[in-house]
């Protein structure tokens, strides 16, 4: 039986399949979903905020440190790190009239994500991102696939 | 969660919620030109992981409006119309038919004034009852998934949030009717202080 667990704002879930992995109502935050279809091993980290302080209690909210902790303990559950793709989904501009810097989060956060996956070597395969609506990622571990739902898009698979 | 807080504390949440509401009540009767009663069904303190669920799910299409305070309290504030609300409403408002799938330029532009008037005529009451400016910064409003539409507010705050007040009020005018919601996601130095200055004895 296939299982499927909600990873949360500043959660990182690693699991095997057959479970699958969903991120709900991904907004300016970003789904950094990394995938082993050789051990078909995966797992996502939900950040809110692209880079972490110095000192850091949450390394899971982040888009720097999240994504390295994802990639390591993925590693360390038997992922091979030459086998590791990654998908990226989220990081849209909700509100574009707010007169704050952080409305434009979702780039910063898409920004950090990927340039700390190619500092791992870890390549981007497919991505749903940016723009200014919300959008869901479930990820299969079976195939890797990541199916996309948004509110008024029909549902697309990456 | 309840257990934290004793009654006393729900007592004055709930008086601060329905001031708050009721005068937005009054200033939305004046733009929809309507007799518009107000009710506040449920005001309480919600742990942030739980406000989602609390309001149908992160995935429920919701109209929101957010914008965030200035000054010496840092909170978010939110009014929030579930989707048959907010079309309900837009349709009185614009005299179109509506589809939130595909909302016309005015059609936001209107939601976007509904939120700021609720927003604003909240805050005002609730600035009033505890003697301390609450000044918005201007507000932006969108219909989305209601996951999606948290992620700002809580990105601001740097996540720095763990009780929400949360209100829950519903809206009755001739045959119509609707619910919306307001949240506020202080700051806990802003939480406490607004406790402080509704009379609630520090622990």
């Amino acid at each position: 039986m296939s299982q499927r667990r909600v990873v949360g704002i500043a959660q990182m879930v690693i699991c095997r399949a057959p479970d699958q992995l969903a991120c709900l109502g991904l907004g300016s935050c970003v789904a950094v979903i990394v995938y082993d279809p050789s051990t078909k091993i995966g797992g996502i980290v939900h950040v809110l905020l692209s880079k972490a302080p110095t000192k850091c209690n949450d390394p899971e909210k982040y888009a720097d440190t999240g994504t390295r902790k994802l990639v390591s303990e993925m590693i360390l559950k038997g992922a091979k790190k030459e086998k590791l793709v990654a998908k990226l989904v989220g990081g849209a501009q909700m509100f574009s009239r707010l007169n704050l810097s952080i409305a434009d989060i979702g780039r910063l956060n898409l920004e950090v994500a990927r340039r700390t996956l190619r500092e791992l070597g870890v390549p981007v395969v497919a991505s749903d991102i940016g723009g200014t609506h919300g959008r869901s990622a479930i990820m299969d571990t079976l195939t890797g696939k990541v199916t996309i739902e948004a509110a008024f898009s029909p549902v697309r698979v990456i | 969660m309840a257990d934290r807080y004793d009654e006393r504390v729900i007592e004055v949440i709930k008086e601060f919620a329905s001031i708050g509401a009721g005068n937005a009540a009054t200033a939305l009767s004046s733009l929809l030109d309507l007799e518009l009663m107000n009710e506040v069904t449920s005001a309480k303190i919600v742990p942030l992981s739980e406000v989602p669920m609390w309001l149908g799910g992160p995935e429920k299409v919701v109209a929101c409006s957010y914008t965030y305070l200035c000054g010496e309290l840092r909170s978010g504030v939110l009014a929030i119309l579930p989707d048959d609300s907010a079309t309900m409403l837009l349709k009185h408002l614009t005299k179109q038919e509506v589809d939130l799938s595909a909302i016309t330029k005015l059609q936001l532009s209107a939601l976007q004034e509904v939120g700021n008037i609720c927003l604003c005529w909240y805050l005002m009451a609730v600035s009033k009852m505890i003697h301390i400016d609450m000044i918005p910064a201007p507000p932006d409003a969108t219909v989305d998934l209601l996951g999606a539409v948290l992620d700002i507010p809580l990105a601001n705050l740097g996540a720095k949030v763990d009780n929400v007040l949360a209100v829950h009020t519903s809206f009755r005018a001739l045959e119509k009717e609707f619910e919306g919601y307001f949240l506020m996601l202080p700051e806990e130095a802003t939480f406490n202080l607004i406790l402080e200055r509704m009379g609630v004895p520090k622990k």
